[in-house]
């Protein structure tokens, strides 16, 4: 790698806000995954005449109190959600006075598809009333980096308000870049994360015939997305958002601040070769770019969250990378896979995973793979079947997100 | 009859404003909306009334002048 001379400092992980399918207060779904529930339902979708049953991970919020109803009339739901992640993130920093952050931090959101709700809506508008007159918001409230706007707006943030959308890895890569940023010395501060809200049934069908969602399992709705399982059948969409704020050491001493984790190392790299087959070898790069970036020897990971979303064909070649990075300690390592219970929420996917991972390393405890009840013998890494591990000595942790397209994006956090 | 209380009644139900603020003589603006939400609010409004609202006409500061422009168009188009 090229050396690029700057001074590097170190970068934390201050607060974390959440809006997931397990709720908004991080210990409490931090508990319900360590138990390895899942938040999976099956939900009627769409319209009377072609709508159908869906498996979703919805996510469950109330912005009332956070955004002003004459700001939800121009927010759709993929920004609310950014914004009330974000302001239990700055609340929980401490880092919130009088509904405002500080004015020098920067915004760094990953997103894949925006606005949909309003999309869909309008085009509801053009195609069944056959009308061109759309809401006068509509742009406003289908552009991708919305989230980021209303979030730099909202609590007067005046630093970059950047938006990454690289599909699953989307908000791996806005933190790592927020990382970068602060680590390298172009910012002391950010919020960093994502949001994805698609769970409306045009954007679920074009799921559908992709041919990459999880049929319903006989055990139930909350057994069907089954990372590493021999009968896994393919992923379960979610929904939500995650954001973390991330300062310097300075910064947070400075201010009497307390630290969750510290990132250590962010690694990307792109397979080159298939817009929605992953490869192993573009895995692989980013997982020691990543771990050189960081400084750190392979052997000292303790555990992986893999980006396993249940594919039949994505699983082993995850399983296949990590086995050639680690070599002999990959049998040592814990990887599991907590899209088995919040399902894959795309653009928000990587920041909730990596909110999970610093969590994991403060708790020293690790979530499980949940439904791994009969492995696939291709995926024989201590996958951490069905229910948490105890894990007091876990020092290191990776987050894995690989993207349609493509790139790959690896974080790497250690306990503080 | 004037579209005052059904502009009225939209932005306290949908804008949540609060409802003794809300006087012919205030601005949009100091009502709290911006240049999108006024677009939104005058489109739901456009809309509840089968109106449209000419670019050249939608020149208005107050409340009073929406509701006189509204009115206008109603009256113009035999409602």
């Amino acid at each position: 790698m090229a050396d690029s001379g700057v001074r590097r400092r170190r970068v934390f992980v201050t607060g974390i806000g959440l809006v997931s399918p397990h709720g908004g207060d991080p210990d409490e779904v931090f508990e319900r995954l360590y138990r390895g529930e899942s938040a999976v339902r099956k939900v009627r979708s769409g319209t009377a005449e072609l709508g159908g049953d869906a498996l979703l991970a919805q996510a469950e919020f109330d912005p009332a109190g956070i955004i002003p109803k004459l700001q939800l009339v121009v927010t759709d739901r993929v920004s609310q959600m950014a914004v009330v992640a974000a302001h239990r993130a700055l609340s929980a920093s401490g880092l919130l006075t009088d509904n405002s952050g500080p004015a020098d931090m920067g915004v760094y959101m990953g997103c894949g598809l925006g606005g949909s709700q309003a999309l869909q809506d309008s085009y509801r508008v053009y195609f069944e009333r056959r009308s061109r007159k759309l809401k006068p918001a509509t742009v406003a409230l289908i552009m991708a980096n919305a989230p980021a706007g209303h979030i730099s707006m909202r609590y007067k943030l005046k630093g970059p308000a950047l938006t990454y959308s690289v599909a699953c890895a989307s908000s791996a890569i806005a933190i790592g870049e927020a990382f970068r940023a602060i680590r390298d010395g172009y910012l002391d501060r950010a919020v960093a994360g994502g949001t994805e809200a698609m769970l409306n049934d045009g954007s679920v069908s074009a799921w559908e015939v992709l041919g990459v969602l999880a049929k319903e399992h006989p055990d139930g709705p909350g057994a069907s997305s089954r990372p590493f399982a021999k009968d896994r059948t393919g992923f379960v969409i979610g929904e939500g958002a995650a954001v973390l704020t991330l300062e310097t050491e300075s910064a947070v001493q400075a201010r009497g601040g307390a630290s969750i984790a510290e990132i250590v190392g962010y690694g990307g790299s792109s397979d080159a070769h298939n817009l929605t087959q992953p490869a192993a070898d573009g895995q692989v790069r980013a997982m020691r770019i990543a771990l050189a970036d960081a400084g750190l020897a392979p052997e000292a990971v303790g555990y992986i969250n893999a980006h396993a979303t249940a594919t039949p064909a994505g699983d082993r070649i995850e399983i296949d990378a990590i086995k050639e990075v680690f070599g002999d300690h990959a049998r040592k390592l814990l990887v599991s896979a907590t899209k088995s219970m919040h399902g894959h929420l795309v653009g928000a996917a990587g920041a909730l995973e990596f909110a999970i991972t610093a969590l994991a390393l403060r708790k020293g405890r690790v979530p499980p793979t949940a439904n791994l009840t009969d492995p696939d013998p291709e995926c024989d890494l201590d996958c951490v079947p069905r229910t948490g591990r105890e894990c007091p000595d876990l020092a290191v942790a990776l987050s894995n997100s690989f993207a349609f397209g493509g790139s790959n994006a690896v974080l790497v956090a250690s306990r503080v | 009859m004037s579209s005052f209380i059904h502009i009225q009644e939209t932005l306290v139900s949908k804008y949540g404003v609060q409802a003794d603020v809300i006087k012919p003589e205030a601005t949009l603006t100091e009502l709290g909306l911006d240049s999108l939400s006024i677009a939104e609010l005058m489109f739901d409004v456009s809309d509840h009334y089968g109106i449209d609202i000419p670019d050249d006409r939608a020149n208005f500061n107050t409340l009073g002048e929406a509701v006189a422009l509204v009115d206008g168009l109603v009256k113009e188009k035999g409602g």
